[in-house]
């Protein structure tokens, strides 16, 4: 168990100081979803938030995407501070968020012409990308016409179309079975080994986070804090078997105690029952 | 607390602002004669008509025969619409039957019956509540059909697996969650209904604020028109927020209602 | 020879309309065996009859095309303006403080209403309709648009500016193509009240149109061309809406 000491930004892929958010504070009483967070993601490391729902994970993702406004603390990446959303800075969604009303193609072209290419050189990049998270045959169908997992393959393949630095993951697997889900990790750590991108993914799956990740934090319950971050790295290994390793097996259990102590924190009657 | 009720009226101000810049505009306009005191009489003429149709009862007649006639038209076309849009969800022959006579009748300009109407039903209340029913009854057995057709089944079948027979079915579990579907209709209807209403009694003419705006403008009574406009949309108020009011009674149980 | 599949569309159509048919059929029994008054209701081969004969005798083509025309031109005008309305109140807060409480005020108040209004402004001309045309088929066009807009998933606005997208270009190629089923719901309201109003102007200011045809034409007694005038607004409302629910599936093709 260690924590990854704070580097310049240079060298960390992302580095967040002091942040934090309160939801709505117009309506009078406002909820504080962010607290004093701060975190430093090694660049080109898988890094796991991970955490009871509601305890402002995804939170802290959107900061990181510049989507939510930024109301104390900083955070910065190799270009710079953050302040808005950025091409640098590629988000997948649970619910995938893809247009429906265009083609898995142009879906994945959208990215590529805002970085002002077109034309047959944009169709052989966009190419690119949907053979690479195996939707070869698909380019012309609409996302309500693919299954949930073809989805966000499709999903994948046009936020990596952009050619961000980072990949910003929000529970991007956990809208699909279980059988899927599997696939789609282990396709996930093939595609991250050979990009080399940072990634930040969110998950409340412990053995998700155990399996995919160099370093896990664990969020503690709203408000949201970073209670402990450890390190992982069996994602290294290419043995399928590394599940059943004592060393794994004994991480998920460790970080289950954690995350569930945070769970029975939000719910005091329920533990009372159990 | 006391932030958050203080930040509610200041969201009120902001919204009234615009009605009381609309009112100024109205008063400068007829102040300084910018527009010719027929096409726009002075604000505070209106408001002595309505005031003074508040006093004499006129507004109550008017507003009352409208308000009547129209919801004995809802009344009816709810009556006969709910229970055979139901049955066209249910019976494969009658919904062949009905399904293209509503494909028509919903987009129809319904109101071009109304002479056919008035040929059958004279020049009184039974034609111009027959046309409003008429009108809005195409809507109702949409949603009434629309409602009972998307009951999930696993609903129906938890029912039925518990022991509740074919008629309790119906009446216990198809009918409340078609509900939410019904009522929308309903409320769809029902401002269309006054619509028609309004339009019949402008044809026909009598007491009713149809008839009591159409003599206006023909005696060039623009106040008077106003101050009907003004009555008309009142009435609509209180049709709309008596279906608001129908709904959460009727919906207390429905998620939306805790929002 | 046509294919199987031609054949089938053409069949399929025939029995979704048959009830119609049947109606009609029934229609000429009912009267022809004396069971309702002729005059209350004249035989369906007799409004057929004069149907010709309106459109022979020149009466039906141009009053309808005078209707179509100022329903049109009262949609066109409410879908430019309320779009545009309704776009302005979903996408800046303080449009929707300005202009949001005097929509809201005027949703209750049945546009069959302003008739009168409408005839002291503008007299008893075309502009009289099509303003009121334009005044009824505003709100539904607001209503689809903004609705449509604010309904819009987040994420898919996030998604195109994490791709490089500016504020500009989120709203003009994700928030209206996103927003599209809604404004085609809209739309096709809009549509319908075209419809009624048009009718509804013409029966009480009666000059020219469909509607003052219907009504002329039932204070002369002449029930049978009455009746035929009513059936042909009827037929031009349903294939009106017809057209735009082709119109829509065929923009809406990416639908589940």
């Amino acid at each position: 168990m260690n924590v990854a000491p704070a580097r310049p930004a240079e060298e960390a892929g992302i580095v967040i100081e002091h942040l934090s958010h309160t939801y709505a504070p117009e309506a009078g009483t406002g909820v504080l979803a962010l607290d004093d967070v701060s975190l430093t993601v090694e660049r080109g490391s898988f890094h796991a938030l991970l955490g009871p729902s509601g305890c402002g994970k995804s939170t802290l993702l959107f900061c990181i995407g510049g989507f939510l406004p930024l109301q104390a603390g900083r955070i910065r990446t190799a270009r710079g501070p953050v302040s808005g959303p950025g091409p640098e800075r590629g988000v997948v969604f649970q619910n995938f968020a893809l247009f429906p009303w265009k083609t898995v193609r142009e879906n994945v072209l959208y990215g590529i012409g805002k970085r002002g290419i077109r034309g047959a050189a944009a169709r052989e990049i966009a190419q690119h990308f949907i053979d690479l998270v195996h939707l070869t045959g698909f380019e012309g169908s609409f996302p309500s016409q693919l299954s949930g997992g073809m989805q966000q393959r499709a999903a994948l393949a046009r936020t990596l179309a952009a050619e961000p630095d980072i990949l910003l993951m929000d529970e991007p697997f956990g809208a699909l079975d279980a059988q899927t889900r599997r696939i789609m990790q282990e396709e996930l750590l093939a595609i991250w080994r050979q990009t080399e991108k940072t990634v930040v993914f969110v998950t409340h799956d412990v053995a998700e986070a155990v399996y995919l990740a160099d370093a896990i934090s664990v969020m503690s319950a709203r408000p949201g804090r970073i209670r402990e971050t450890v390190a992982a790295g069996f994602n290294r290994d290419p043995d399928p078997a590394v599940v059943r390793r004592p060393a794994f097996t004994d991480l998920v259990e460790l970080l289950w105690e954690l995350v569930k102590s945070e769970v029975e924190a939000c719910r005091p009657a329920l533990a009372s029952v159990a | 607390m006391n932030g958050s009720k203080l930040k509610r009226l200041h969201r009120a101000a902001l919204r009234s602002v615009s009605f009381l810049v609309l009112l100024a505009l109205w008063e400068i306009a007829s102040r300084f004669d910018l527009i010719r005191p027929f096409l726009l009489p002075p604000l505070a003429s209106v408001l002595a008509r309505l005031a003074s149709d508040l006093v004499s009862g006129a507004f109550a007649l008017n507003a009352g025969l409208t308000l009547y006639r129209t919801l004995a038209g809802f009344a009816l076309a709810s009556l006969v619409g709910i229970p055979l849009g139901i049955l066209i969800s249910r019976h494969r022959l009658v919904g062949w039957f009905v399904e293209p006579i509503v494909s028509v009748g919903f987009p129809m300009p319904t109101i071009a019956f109304l002479p056919i109407f008035m040929l059958w039903f004279g020049v009184f209340d039974l034609s111009k509540i027959v046309m409003t029913a008429f009108s809005a009854v195409f809507t109702v057995i949409a949603a009434a059909d629309g409602g009972t057709r998307g009951v999930e089944r696993p609903l129906v079948w938890s029912a039925e697996s518990l022991g509740a027979r074919h008629g309790d079915v119906f009446l216990e579990v198809m009918l409340p969650a078609a509900m939410p579907q019904i009522l929308t209709g309903l409320q769809v209807a029902l401002p269309l209904a006054l619509i028609v209403e309004v339009a019949s009694e402008m044809l026909m003419g009598g007491a009713g604020l149809g008839g009591m705006m159409v003599q206006a403008a023909s005696y060039a009574d623009s106040a008077g028109v106003y101050a009907g406009i003004v009555e008309t949309a009142a009435v609509g108020a209180v049709a709309v927020a008596l279906m608001a009011r129908l709904r959460r009674r009727v919906l207390r149980w429905h998620p939306e209602a805790a929002r | 020879m046509p294919s199987g599949f031609g054949e089938r569309r053409v069949r399929g159509i025939f029995v979704r309309y048959a009830p119609l048919l049947i109606i009609a059929l029934v229609w000429e029994a009912v009267t022809r065996l004396g069971l309702v008054s002729g005059t209350l209701l004249p035989p369906f081969s007799t409004v057929l009859l004069s149907f010709v004969t309106l459109l022979r005798d020149g009466t039906l083509v141009p009053n309808a095309l005078a209707s179509l025309m100022r329903g049109a031109a009262g949609l066109a005008l409410a879908i430019a303006g309320g779009s545009a309305l309704g776009a302005g109140m979903a996408l800046s807060p303080r449009v929707d403080t300005a202009v949001g409480p005097l929509v809201q005020a005027f949703y209750p108040l049945p546009k069959t209403a302003l008739v009168p209004l409408v005839m002291v402004w503008f007299g008893l001309g075309d502009m009289a309709k099509i303003v009121l045309i334009f005044l009824g088929c505003l709100l539904p066009v607001i209503l689809g648009t903004y609705n449509g807009l604010r309904g819009v998933d987040r994420v898919l606005a996030w998604s195109a500016r994490s791709l490089g997208a500016s504020r500009r270009e989120v709203v003009r190629e994700v928030l209206f193509p996103a927003a599209m089923p809604q404004i085609l719901t809209g739309l096709r309201t809009a549509t319908a009240f075209a419809f009624l109003l048009m009718v509804a102007s013409e029966l009480i200011i009666a000059n020219n149109g469909l509607g003052y045809l219907i009504g002329s034409l039932g204070d002369n007694g002449a029930y049978p061309a009455m009746f035929a005038s009513i059936l042909t607004v009827t037929a031009l409302g349903f294939l009106a809406d017809r057209g735009f629910a082709a119109i829509s599936r065929r923009l809406l093709r990416w639908r589940a």
